[in-house]
């Protein structure tokens, strides 16, 4: 067994749910949502973000505008469409669960 | 000091260090391999891109003039590289039926996650582990050439996308269809011309390659061997089991049957039965299979999953084994170079490639096509030769052995002196045995898959070769002096004239043992080609190298003249070698006996002496030369000339020193009389003379003969019947040959009846 086989598969578990809840606080482009990931101590690669991002958002759970900037090119700012909430909260529920569920393993 | 490329990125002109430009390429091009599958593929690199684009722009605004190594790389590190990215993707959409978008859900099982469209239902949760790759489901599908995937026109490439096969299975089944059934060729030109062509991906998981990383000849064996997870030897001894097993039983048939055939003079032992198929099939599959290059074709090859960790895996494993091979790779080099000797382009092109890197590797390697399948076929004949020079050797050096007990002795005749047998022994041993033995190390090596560190037992062996062909150029130099003087003796034989106008001549039997050297030569060999010699005792041996030669008489009366000729390297020696040889020749009225050869001993030694009996006849008188005389072998060495030149007494082109003038050709057991204008059948002659009365040859005495020549009466006999015509037909200087019974050849004067090998066997057992 690899153990950076499994840590990353943790990971990659609870990647998108993470990306929603950023996104949900407001909009943001990809840059600033790594930078509030590697805030809250969990470090993404932006190559990772990316083909999330955009599969989410082929899946319809986001949307994102252009926004020009003067300083660089345009920037893509994504943000939650309804089915994204809806799904959001239906991971919302699910790591509910198995938070409650490892912890109750893990303390005994 | 570096060049600096301006470059338009997403409608920002940015200039950047060329070298700088080339890290980009590749991180890009990497990228798009491994978003190939991805649905959204140009739009995920569209917006890195334009991260590295605001960045750059970040760059230049703080100053920078242009954009550095450093500074891609260091945006590529917080980018991260396509093998550490942790979203990977393998899902299918089929399952949500005509659904574009792939499933936003990580591989695992554990979290549930349900596929596009419909929420919370589980039940089309399609992340398959390791499915096919994701097909474009918005097209119907359709067939056509692949461009991409070509070895001819890449009809079986499209035909495998479109079933959904692998591509190799698909040539193959077309090979098979057109050397079977022959309609396959015009199926594939229809197909050719027909299907419109376009860039496929490819569809198949497990794919059958060639392995290059181990192989023996071509790595097929050892790309069927991943493929179906068996061990590489496997397929390897299938191969080669029956092309062994055919060798090893030819060898031992003609070991021990002298008429078997040594078969590897035709490849019919390759081609012919079980084995020559499999050996078709590897150079069919050599051709077919593409070679596994990239990681992604050697996982492909075994089967195995493609992702990120198992190429990662791989990856590392192949650059593992290429840093242990570094430390060789002096000597790997040296091995390369030594093989382009015989492989073709396909292969140098194919090491240039690998070299440079992955760039590129979506041009499958069977790309080069048509060129690729006949540098196989050149590849596969060079080794064909090459193996058959090989086995030539080893065969040779078998029959060798198994003469040698015989051919040791005759060695004493021609070798004289210390030099020359050292010499002789060397020669054989570095010339002949030396390649057999590298040949085998060579096949024992690269079956058990053992590779030399170094070379230096090539290189010894190269050496001991060479010294060994020098020892035989010299040897072969003193031997060639040792005839190169020749010298004779003649003299008259004092004669009775016979009584009835008629001189029959014979020859006595030898009653040594014989040395039946039928092994050596192929029966199908002409018979005359039989060494002429027959072993006396241990210390002598009789040669047969006699010719009797007809010429008119200058006078009424028979003669006989007694040529003896030897050679030796001064002509001193060979007058008294000459002189030594002993031939006796008797006469009884009518018959004269000459002797059945003449011996010569270990310490004359061989060199190449004859006896020519030169007889006399003149006008009107007959003369008959029996049958006995056939077994006489007369043969001359020149060895004065630049090459040995052997003829024996029915080639046309007789060596000067030896033609007498005015001889006439005669055939045994026909009487001829002498004639103004030369040598006639007597029967002829009579015919002509006295056309009514039947012709018979007279009957001439025999001495007791085996029952094969009581045939040869009998053939005479029918002969004759005939009018004196023989069905041979007339009669042509070219065909001294006595077809009149097959039996001929065999008739020698056994005393030991013609049992072939059985006869050596029984020689040599009586010799020790």
């Amino acid at each position: 067994m690899n153990i950076e086989n499994t840590q990353s598969q943790m990971r990659k578990g609870i990647l998108e749910f993470c990306i929603l809840s950023v996104i949900r606080r407001g909009e943001a482009y990809p840059s600033d949502i790594v930078e509030e990931m590697k805030a809250a101590n969990l470090n993404i690669l932006e190559g990772t973000l990316y083909p999330l991002l955009t599969r989410l958002k082929n899946a319809e759970m986001l949307t994102y505008r252009w926004v020009e900037s003067n300083s660089g090119p345009p920037r893509k700012y994504f943000s939650l469409t309804q089915k994204g909430e809806a799904f959001y909260g239906e991971l919302e529920a699910t790591w509910n669960e198995l938070a409650n569920a490892v912890h109750a393993l893990t303390k005994k | 000091m570096k060049k600096i490329i301006n470059i338009n990125f997403h409608s920002r002109v940015i200039p950047i260090e060329e070298t700088a430009y080339e890290i980009l390429q590749q991180y890009i091009e990497s990228l798009r391999r491994y978003f190939a599958r991805e649905e959204g593929r140009d739009e995920i690199i569209s917006d890195i891109e334009n991260r590295f684009s605001e960045l750059f722009a970040d760059k230049l605004k703080k100053g920078a003039a242009c954009i550095t190594d450093d500074d891609v790389t260091a945006i590529i590190a917080s980018m991260g590289r396509p093998e550490d990215f942790e979203a990977d993707e393998e899902t299918a959409s089929t399952s949500g039926a005509g659904q574009q978008g792939p499933a936003g859900s990580s591989t695992t099982a554990g979290t549930g996650a349900s596929d596009a469209g419909t929420s919370g239902a589980g039940a089309t949760g399609s992340s398959q582990q390791g499915g096919g790759w994701q097909y474009n489901t918005a097209e119907p599908r359709r067939l056509y050439r692949a461009e991409n995937d070509k070895i001819l026109g890449g009809v079986c490439g499209g035909l495998a996308n479109y079933l959904r096969l692998d591509p190799a299975v698909v040539r193959i089944i077309f090979v098979l269809i057109s050397f079977g059934w022959g309609f396959g060729f015009l199926l594939y030109f229809i197909l050719w011309m027909v299907l419109p062509t376009r860039s496929l991906p490819a569809v198949v998981r497990k794919r059958l390659y060639r392995n290059p990383d181990d192989r023996v000849i071509g790595g097929v064996a050892s790309g069927l061997a991943a493929y179906f997870h068996i061990e590489v030897w496997i397929p390897r001894l299938i191969f080669a089991l029956p092309i062994i097993l055919s060798v090893v039983s030819s060898l031992i048939g003609s070991a021990f049957w002298a008429h078997a055939h040594f078969h590897f003079t035709s490849p019919e032992f390759i081609t012919g039965g079980f084995g020559g198929t499999l050996f078709i099939a590897y150079i069919v599959l050599w051709i077919v299979l593409p070679e596994a290059v990239t990681a992604s074709d050697k996982l492909e090859m075994r089967g195995e999953k493609v992702d990120l960790e198992s190429i990662k895996n791989t990856v590392k494993s192949d650059l593992e084994s290429f840093k242990g091979r570094a430390k060789e790779m002096g000597t790997e080099m040296q091995d390369r170079f030594r093989q382009m000797g015989k492989e073709m382009g396909p292969q140098i092109k194919e090491n240039i490639q690998n070299f440079s890197g992955e760039a590129g590797a979506y041009a499958r390697k069977s790309g080069s096509g048509f060129g690729h399948a006949v540098g196989v076929l050149f590849k596969a004949f060079f080794l064909f030769i090459a193996g058959m020079i090989a086995f030539g050797l080893m065969i040779a050096l078998v029959s060798l052995i198994f003469a040698g007990d015989g051919v040791l002795d005759l060695k004493n005749y021609i070798l004289s002196g210390f030099w020359q047998n050292f010499l002789a022994w060397a020669s054989f041993l570095l010339f002949f045995v030396t390649p057999v033995m590298a040949l085998l190390t060579w096949l024992i090596r690269r079956i058990t898959g053992v590779r030399s560190r170094t070379h230096y037992l090539g290189y010894t062996f190269a050496t001991l070769w060479i010294i060994g062909l020098f020892c035989f150029i010299t040897l072969a130099g003193m031997v060639m002096n040792n005839f190169r003087s020749r010298q004779h003796t003649e003299e008259e034989f004092t004669m009775s004239q016979p009584s009835h106008n008629k001189l029959v001549v014979r020859s006595a039997q030898p009653s040594g043992r014989i040395y039946d050297t039928d092994w050596w030569f192929n029966d199908d060999w002409d018979w005359k080609h039989r060494a002429p010699f027959y072993i006396f005792n241990d210390d002598s041996i009789l040669l047969t190298t006699v010719k009797v030669d007809i010429l008119k008489s200058d006078d009424a009366q028979y003669h006989v003249k007694l040529y003896r000729f030897s050679r030796s390297d001064n002509s001193r020696t060979a007058s008294e070698l000459a002189q030594q040889i002993s031939f006796p020749v008797q006469q009884s009225d009518s018959v004269l006996s000459l002797a059945a050869g003449f011996a010569i001993s270990k310490n004359q030694k061989f060199r190449n002496q004859q006896v020519l009996v030169a007889i006399s006849v003149p006008l009107g008188k007959r003369i008959v030369i029996d049958n006995s005389i056939r077994s006489f072998r007369w043969f001359n060495f020149s060895g004065n000339h630049r090459h040995i030149h052997w003829s024996d007494g029915d080639e046309d082109n007789w060596d000067d020193e030896t033609d007498l003038d005015n001889t006439y050709f005669w055939n045994s057991n026909v009487e001829y009389t002498m004639t103004a204008t030369g040598l006639v059948r007597s029967s002829r002659l009579d015919r002509e003379e006295r056309p009514e009365q039947p012709e018979r040859p007279e009957q001439k005495e025999r001495p007791e003969q085996p029952e094969k020549k009581e045939n040869q009466d009998q053939n005479d006999k029918q002969g004759s019947d005939h009018n004196g015509y023989r069905y041979q037909g007339p009669d042509k200087p070219a065909h001294k040959n006595n077809s009149d019974s097959p039996a001929i050849k065999s008739t020698t004067m056994l005393t030991v009846p013609y049992r072939g090998e059985l006869s050596l066997l029984t020689a040599l057992v009586h010799t020790l």
